[in-house]
């Protein structure tokens, strides 16, 4: 109760932000390439080499922001529905061991795969969102492992409720940002960096990045407020 | 390019199989594969971005979601508190003539039976909390019970025990008790001199164990054994007694009271 006022301030910003992007997307809106471009020129103009990173994490950010903020919603609505309900009061049933040990072995694998894919998202095929949803299935063969209440002794949620909304609105900063030097929103400023190399392809890694971590956290409180109210693990 | 025409066709059998399944969790599987096959589509086709966000969120993301969903909806939840012949635990199974209705009536539904033993003054809260479907376990519900009952589809007795206590030291171990007594401390029959009243079966089991017990009083009052489910699961009521009623009246009910109780 005491902090519903921070959470509504938290909204509140995250709302006025987007309504912010879509201002400044309309007021300035993006050149518009003929598609050829995207595949003929993303290499030179954004440092990436995989050309579908290039597409909706540079020339076709503003789409991708919207998703994000899709998602957003879709997580504040499990959430706010779910945190409703008294959680589930039956023992949970116990999984046999073989299921267990295997659950508990596919972990750190998947934690490998999300970050390779989130981070060279932008050299060959993976991306943020793919890599936070392998993570967070991860975690959530683990709970199978351990115990959901283990898991939630260490990541708490309202933490993790607090980190999905600093990542969200860091993100949304990050594209208005070229604002403030005089440019277009959602144009990158960073470096391109030599194409092929990690260190390249401007912000498309920190998206990639931003947007794993959101993603992972997002599913994860999704899938976490299932176990604990729905079914059980 | 062969590949492809082959997988691209097989995409509607899967689909028609996954949705033709009468277990959730059989067509749940069923979507995931669908998935994997659309997602290898994309990677022949050039776009293995496309392929990778289909595996991810297909298989997995959407998939653990369908399963957490289904793990109550798609199972018939039952609490019960183990009664001896009706419902108890024999090794690692359950047996008894409750299971084999509650078993016919989960596939009768096409749901999983998921039984749970919890002591038997929990079983009502926990119905009509809505955490469970139906109650069982040798239940001998009064008026009071707060919640929907099925007809009784077995009569019984109510008997009230009393007995003197017994020094500690002269208690026989809770072994004799078979681990039916979830719900009342096996030696309070012994201890205390409340009386405790007990349905048939569990009257049988008592007697059986050399419980010194010193009076027993027969309630005179008709009572049976029936189910119990949540006041507002009105349909799951009518859908059980329907079933009941079908067992009573092909002799079926007859045939397992007989197999189990005769």
């Amino acid at each position: 109760m005491k902090r519903r006022p921070f959470h509504a301030a938290v909204i509140g910003a995250a709302v006025c932000l987007a309504v912010l992007v879509l201002l400044a997307f309309h007021s300035a809106p993006p050149e518009y390439a003929p598609h050829t471009t995207f595949v003929e020129r993303p290499v030179e103009e954004t440092g990436a080499t995989n050309r579908v990173a290039s597409v909706y994490l540079n020339y076709r950010l503003y789409d991708s922001i919207l998703e994000i903020l899709v998602f957003f919603v879709a997580v504040l609505g499990v959430r706010y529905y779910l945190g409703r309900r008294e959680r589930a009061a039956l023992p949970s049933l116990a999984e046999s061991e073989v299921v267990r040990t295997s659950a508990a072995l596919l972990f750190p694998l998947a934690l490998l795969l999300g970050v390779y894919l989130a981070a060279l998202g932008h050299l060959s095929p993976g991306g943020g969102f793919g890599a936070g949803v392998i993570m967070a299935s991860g975690l959530l063969l683990t709970s199978i492992a351990v115990g959901i209440e283990s898991i939630e002794r260490r990541l708490r949620r309202a933490a993790l409720e607090r980190i999905e909304r600093a990542v969200l609105l860091v993100l949304l900063t990050m594209m208005l940002l070229p604002l403030l030097f005089g440019s277009a929103p959602f144009t990158d400023l960073l470096p391109k960096g030599r194409p092929g190399t990690v260190l390249s392809g401007g912000s498309i890694l920190l998206y990639n990045v931003l947007i794993a971590a959101k993603v992972l956290v997002g599913s994860w409180l999704v899938l976490g407020s299932f176990v604990r109210h729905r079914g059980e693990i | 390019m062969i590949a492809r025409y082959a997988l691209l066709g097989l995409l509607p059998v899967v689909a028609v199989a996954a949705l033709s399944q009468r277990r959730r969790l059989a067509a749940i599987i069923g979507m995931g594969l669908f998935s994997i096959l659309l997602a290898v589509v994309y990677l022949l086709l050039h776009a293995p971005d496309v392929a990778l966000t289909e595996a991810t969120i297909g298989v997995a993301l959407v998939a653990a979601i369908y399963v957490l969903a289904i793990r109550r909806t798609g199972r018939l939840t039952v609490v019960a508190d183990e009664a001896p012949r009706l419902l108890s635990r024999e090794g690692d199974r359950i047996v008894g003539l409750e299971h084999e209705i509650l078993e016919g009536f989960a596939r009768h539904l096409g749901l999983d039976l998921s039984i749970q033993f919890v002591p038997y003054r929990d079983v009502a809260d926990l119905v009509s909390r809505g955490e469970a479907d139906i109650g069982a376990g040798g239940l001998v519900p009064d008026e009071n019970v707060g919640g929907l009952v099925t007809k009784a589809y077995l009569e019984t007795a109510l008997f009230t025990l009393g007995s003197t206590p017994t020094p500690a030291a002269s208690v026989p171990p809770a072994v004799h008790y078979e681990g039916y007594f979830d719900d009342l401390d096996p030696e309070a029959i012994y201890r205390s001199t409340d009386p405790v009243t007990l349905d048939l079966a569990r009257f049988l089991a008592v007697r059986r164990s050399d419980a010194p017990v010193d009076s027993i009083v027969r309630h005179p009052k008709q009572s049976g054994y029936a189910f119990l489910t949540s006041g507002r699961r009105r349909s799951l009521h009518a859908d059980l007694e329907a079933y009941l009623d079908g067992l009573r009246d092909s002799g079926r009910l007859d045939r397992l009271i007989r197999r189990f109780l005769g």
